[in-house]
């Protein structure tokens, strides 16, 4: 049966990938940081074939996100704070819906409604005294979130819709929702589509002019890290996630667990949505500013880990922040600050990829020959 | 093993937000003390040309080659030639979303921390964030471009009288059609009747082009965003369908441009000439002149002779004007009939905004002899004018 | 070496995963016109070795040499140039079309020259002695009926070597003994032919030599001839092992404990997957019950254990019918059920949850208030890790990283711990190793004697016969008969298997 001039199948694959096992936890940090420095020297040559020196450009993200200036040398960091802590909260937030395996895609229509719900009490009753408003703008801001979550989750039980879509949809309607707002019945001066500047008793406390918006971080971090791993819900939150068969296999009642870790992301979410009109002191159909999405990546490099995400999302932040002052002061283009961004994240993001698998090398490719 | 990682990383994380915090409880007296407050109507120290530091936000890339943003660059560009200014002098910001609040601040506080004497906050939505900052650094010149908002200390407002050139232009549109014997023209605005500038420009675009082709009706198609170059050409596209001849525009790129000439009709650009998107059917563009309010303000600083008053001119100072008409586009006699109308506008025998004037629901506006004033110009305009329907 | 040239030699083939070796340092060889058995107890490599014949997996070292000549097998599409045929253990065939169709797809030709293919398939069909209905939609098929399709789709394309994976799996003994008459006659045709397996009499049956694997490594190779179960056994084990499954006589229950009575029920296609089963379980027995895989036993399960809507019938549990209650209100019932699922990290545990949490699952709803208290869990590890001497790292590691005995010796642990009343197994020793298998048995024997009800889904008849106190045949979802295993052979259960009821005279129920 020999077909001699046919046998030949082409050459061994030079590259193949295997899957990773550990027993400790010094390789993966080993790769994590492996792929840090590696991005930083990819994000390097980028910025040295613009025609800018990297170095400068690393100096001064890092002065841009932490220094200040001269005049006021606390407002960098303060500003970096500003966008750590809703980037950051909303990823504790999706965490949460993440573990049972609910993609929860809609946090920022989340966010815009629990701006929309808080500001809603701003706007209707500014004789409020000042803590007592907060307490209910947040309240509302909860409330608000958790309804937006709970539209997507009641058609997931009901009608096994697919939530990725839905809640992706839902941003969208949240964004029109504020542009009627803001455009018709909110609107301050006819001619301007914005609901002006809200009053004096709706701003969030500052310490030091740095707005409180930081303490929700740590209740929310310490109430997620509680809420996953110590409660029986988050254990049926655990369960549901990984096998769907063998929560029923254990009686628990998985559309009740849906509906409620839903409403639980979404109120985390909507607590944002109140921190960002307390913040900013007004509704703008910006509000969410692409947070909802952000987080997203941020719970996943964290691996939906209480204690990581807030680490991770100051890395993002300080990134963030940090661009954009080197991009203004180097004169670089803000698409190549968004670039040098994005070269971080891609080198981060495809670490795991190594962290899970490894790459083996046929060294036996021209023996075999 | 795991639980020491997880305690260490949350004592980690606080240590974290409270060392920020303590931070911030040593230098924030300084910051404050810096603050000095200044009285209505005070003049600010002279800064030496060498010496000064100039903020721009912008809302879409410094690096456009045509639109708002360009407009604005441009005019600062020249300021900074004009004045002999360095490169390092000019410190911008672009891409900041003006729907973003949090954005907008982050970039306002980026250029305070850079160290600006004056910044120019360049598109509508900003204005808010700009009030308070202006509160926040009252030491620091804030100067916002299309509101309404001033502070009489260190904020103020400029625009234009963009309405004038917008007539002027309809009037090209409107011989064009006429021309080409069909009583439509369309245009494609960003914002809807909530927005005055918008609603105003389309107004004035309209007289424009009644006061040479009365039975002209001009569609109208909103797309909600100052730039979103896939729904100004969906909108175009719109026009077109619905018989538009001649598209005119206030948004920010240059697609109903590009849209228009690809279907064979013609069009008016804003904010630059766009003609070199469309050679053979752009006709003219209204366009802006910042230079001329920016080199007056940055010299008016530097001499220490700035005075925190609103700014609104147009054809008078050149701050308005159109970008060249196209030869190969316009109708015969537009040259004539633009000269003419802006002879009478410059010289204030023309008043574009004046009675009698009915909205397209019927209801009079505007007596024989009336006029709108400024405040109404940049702030109530929210009415269609007649002849003008929005699709 | 000698100068015979094999169909297939394999030479020091090495794969790891990971840090795991599931083959090291594997040769064999198999001559034309010879049945080879691959002999091994679960995850002893079998099938990754012929993953890498069939270019699905690549070896980490080692030589493959096909006809004598040394090749590299990249994938399928290589193994099927170099006409070797894998029929694996999942059929992979297109359920809305013909046998006819199934076998020609994908092969030049396959638009429009029907009818030849017919005569090819008929001819290939007839020269080896299968009996196939070209024109049968494999819907309508039966399982033995849909491997011959997939045999002979391997053959039409011209294989000569042939890799069969655990084929009698899932088959009852009647087509077992016509598969290996189809085996037989193309070993006389001159294939080669590879068979997977871990059942000893079929090796000794059917194979002209053995290789052995033990933990990936080959540990002999041996003619059949000269050789005996007890050998095969010791080589695969590793040393002696008592083959003999205990069935301690123990006191039944004088009343059944648990009756199911006309139970219909309809599966996720609708269609029934059980008709108008009655049985009866009474404390201190084990029922075996016995059928071709998907004739009901995994809907029986769930539907008593409440995981599955009946359509009608009655399930009573002490004068209680508990059909149509969920799960947790037949444990508010004071029901003491315990289920140990087919698929055990799929429904009975969670994967990536440590041995402790994974206690919790039927126990957490216990602790008061909203927390968890988990000091009794892990206690409970520590005891079960103790007792079953489960080999793991630690109770904090995830049970996916645990060996199959293992894993199944958590969940049988954790629900043996709740003292049921009733216990239902399904499939309890799939894939698991002899000993792991034998320490399953002991326990449920254990279970038996303290005189709970055992109800065990089997799949080995062997086992079923020598462990089961009464056995009970479902064919279709219907129940074919109940008869002492004491009193039939495994032809009898096999005819009943494949549809023919229990004629009442015959009947062997009552002792």
């Amino acid at each position: 049966m020999s077909n001699g001039s046919k046998v030949s199948t082409g050459r061994e694959p030079l590259i193949r990938i295997v899957k990773r096992e550990y027993n400790n936890k010094l390789i993966p940090g080993l790769i994590r940081a492996g792929a840090l420095i590696l991005s930083i020297i990819a994000g390097g040559l980028f910025i040295w074939a613009m025609g800018f020196n990297p170095f400068e450009a690393y100096k001064s993200i890092i002065r841009g996100a932490l220094v200040g200036s001269a005049r006021d040398p606390m407002s960098s960091i303060r500003s970096t704070i500003d966008i750590f802590v809703p980037l950051c909260v909303t990823a504790l937030g999706l965490s949460c819906a993440f573990k049972m395996k609910f993609w929860n895609i809609g946090g920022e229509g989340q966010i815009i409604m629990g701006g929309v719900f808080a500001t809603f009490f701003a706007l209707n009753y500014p004789q409020i005294p000042r803590p007592l408003m907060l307490l209910i703008m947040l309240i509302a801001g909860a409330v608000g979130g958790a309804l937006m979550a709970l539209i997507p989750a009641l058609f997931k039980v009901k009608f096994g819709t697919n939530e990725t879509l839905f809640t992706l949809m839902l941003n969208y309607i949240a964004i029109y929702i504020v542009k009627y707002l803001i455009a018709g019945p909110w609107q301050r001066t006819p001619g301007f589509a914005s609901i002006g500047k809200l009053d004096k008793n709706t701003y969030l406390y500052e310490i030091n002019r740095q707005n409180i918006g930081w303490i929700a971080v740590i209740i929310v971090v310490l109430f997620v890290y509680f809420y996953l791993y110590k409660t029986k819900s988050g254990y049926e939150v655990s369960v549901v996630g990984e096998s769907q068969a063998t929560a029923r296999y254990a009686g628990m009642n998985i559309r009740k667990i849906i509906i409620k870790t839903m409403l639980i992301s979404g109120a985390i979410c909507g607590i944002v949505g109140m921190i960002k009109v307390s913040s900013n002191h007004t509704l703008t159909e910006g509000i969410g500013g692409g947070v909802g999405f952000a987080a997203i990546t941020v719970a996943w490099l964290s691996q939906l880990n209480p204690f990581i995400i807030p680490i991770v999302s100051a890395i993002i932040s300080i990134l963030q922040k940090g661009s954009t002052v080197m991009q203004m002061n180097m004169g670089i283009s803000s698409y190549a600050a968004d670039v040098l961004q994005g070269i971080i994240l891609f080198c981060f993001l495809g670490s795991e990829f190594f962290v899970r698998y490894s790459l083996v090398f046929n060294l036996r490719i021209k023996e075999a020959k | 093993m795991k639980k020491s990682v997880r305690i260490i990383a949350l004592i980690l994380a606080l240590a974290t937000v409270f060392a920020l915090v303590g931070c911030g409880k040593q230098t924030g007296g300084e910051g404050e003390t810096q603050d000095t407050t200044l009285a209505e109507g005070q003049t600010f120290a002279p800064i030496p040309a060498d010496k000064i530091k100039i903020g721009v936000v912008h809302i879409t890339s410094k690096d456009d080659t045509s639109g708002y943003t360009y407009a604005h660059q441009k005019g600062i560009e020249e300021m900074a030639a004009a004045l002999g200014l360095k490169s390092e002098q000019i410190v911008i910001r672009d891409n900041v979303d003006d729907n973003d609040v949090e954005a907008t601040k982050a970039a306002l506080q980026d250029l305070v921390d850079a160290g600006c004497d004056v910044i120019f906050a360049t598109s509508y939505n900003y204005m808010d964030a700009v009030e308070e900052y202006a509160e926040k650094y009252p030491d620091i010149i804030f100067s916002h471009c299309s509101g309404y908002k001033s502070n009489g200390k260190n904020f103020n407002n400029y625009f234009g009288r963009i309405y004038e050139a917008r007539y002027l232009s309809g009037i090209a549109a409107g011989l064009k059609a006429k021309e080409l014997g069909v009583p439509i023209v369309g245009f494609v605005g960003a914002k809807g009747s909530d927005n005055s500038e918008v609603t105003g420009g389309i107004n004035a675009f309209a007289l424009g082009v009644q006061s040479v082709y009365p039975e002209c009706e001009v569609l109208v198609k909103i797309t909600g965003e100052w730039y979103d170059p896939a729904a100004e050409g969906i909108a175009a596209k719109a026009l077109i369908d619905a018989g538009a001849v001649v598209l005119s525009q206030h948004c920010d790129s240059d697609t109903v441009q590009t849209t228009a000439a690809q279907a064979g009709r013609f069009g008016v650009g804003y904010n630059s000439d766009m003609t070199p998107s469309a050679p053979n059917n752009h006709l003219t563009a209204p366009i802006w002149n910042w230079g001329v309010y920016y080199t007056q303000t940055v010299e008016a600083i530097i001499k220490g002779e700035w005075k925190c008053e609103n700014y609104y001119e147009g054809y008078n100072v050149n701050l308005v004007g159109l970008s060249p008409l196209n030869e190969k586009a316009i109708a015969h006699g537009t040259k004539e009939a633009v000269e003419e109308a802006q002879k009478k506008i410059a010289s204030g025998e023309l008043f574009v905004f004046s009675g009698p004037l009915y909205d397209n629901q019927g209801n009079q506006i505007l007596k024989e002899g009336e006029k709108l004033t400024d405040e109404q110009i940049t702030g109530e305009i929210n009415y269609y004018i007649k002849g003008v329907r929005v699709l | 070496m000698t100068n015979t040239t094999y169909a297939i030699e394999l030479k020091n083939i090495c794969k790891n995963f990971g840090s795991v070796a599931a083959n090291k340092n594997v040769s064999l060889n198999v001559k034309y016109g010879e049945i080879l058995a691959l002999l091994g107890e679960n995850g002893s490599g079998k099938t990754t070795l012929m993953n890498m014949l069939s270019g699905i997996y690549h070896p980490d070292s080692g030589e493959i040499w096909i006809d004598g000549k040394h090749t590299v097998i990249n994938s399928p599409k290589d193994s099927f140039k170099l006409k070797i045929g894998m029929i694996h253990q999942h059929f992979k065939l297109v359920d809305v079309f013909t046998a006819a169709e199934n076998i020609i797809m994908g092969t030049e030709g396959f638009v429009g020259s029907s009818k030849k293919a017919a005569e090819k398939i008929k001819e290939i069909a007839d020269g080896f002695g299968f009996s196939i209905d070209p024109n049968k939609k494999v819907y309508d098929m039966s399982v033995g009926e849909k491997q011959t399709v997939e045999i002979i789709k391997v053959l039409y394309r011209g294989a000569r070597i042939l890799i069969l994976d655990e084929p009698t799996a899932v088959l009852t003994p009647q087509e077992t003994e016509k598969l290996f008459k189809v085996l037989d006659n193309m070993r006389k045709d001159g294939c080669a032919i590879i068979i997977i397996t871990h059942k000893l009499n079929e090796v000794m049956a059917i194979s002209d030599r053995v290789t052995v694997l033990r933990k990936g490594e080959t540990v002999a190779t041996v003619d059949t001839k000269t050789t005996d179960i007890r050998k095969l056994t010791e080589l695969m084990v590793g040393r002696p092992v008592e083959l003999k499954i205990d069935r301690p006589e123990t006191e039944r229950s004088a009343e059944p404990m648990f009756f199911v009575k006309d139970l219909c029920v309809r599966n996720e296609e609708d269609v029934f997957a059980l008709k108008n089963v009655s049985f009866e379980l009474y404390g201190g027995e084990i029922l075996g019950v016995a059928g071709v895989a998907g004739s009901g036993q995994r809907e029986l399960c769930e539907t008593i254990a409440g995981l599955m809507q009946a359509e009608s019938g009655e399930i009573t549990y002490k004068g209680e019918n508990i059909l149509h209650k969920s799960p947790a209100e037949i444990i508010d019932l004071g029901i003491s059920m315990s289920f140990i699922p087919e698929d055990r990290l799929g429904m009975g545990l969670v994967a990536s949850m440590d041995i402790a949490d994974n206690m919790l699952l039927k126990s957490y709803k216990k602790s008061k208030g909203l927390v968890i208290n988990r000091k009794p869990s892990r206690e409970l590890a520590e005891k079960l890790v103790k007792r079953l001497e489960i080999v793991t790292p630690s109770i904090k590691t995830p049970v996916s990283r645990l060996s199959g005995g293992n894993v199944q010796k958590v969940l049988i642990g954790r629900e043996i711990e709740s003292n049921p009343n009733i216990l239902i197994t399904a499939y309890p020793v799939r894939g698991l190793d002899i000993n792991s298998s034998f320490t399953i048995y002991n326990l449920l024997n254990e279970q038996k004697a303290k005189g709970v009800a055992v109800l065990y889904i089997g799949e080995d008849l062997d086992v079923i016969l020598e462990l089961c106190d009464r056995v009970m045949v479902l064919c279709h979802g219907e129940v074919m008969g109940i008869v002492d295993p004491r009193k039939v052979t495994k032809e009898d259960i096999g005819l009943m298997m494949l549809g023919n009821k229990l004629e009442k005279e015959g009947g062997a129920e009552n002792e």
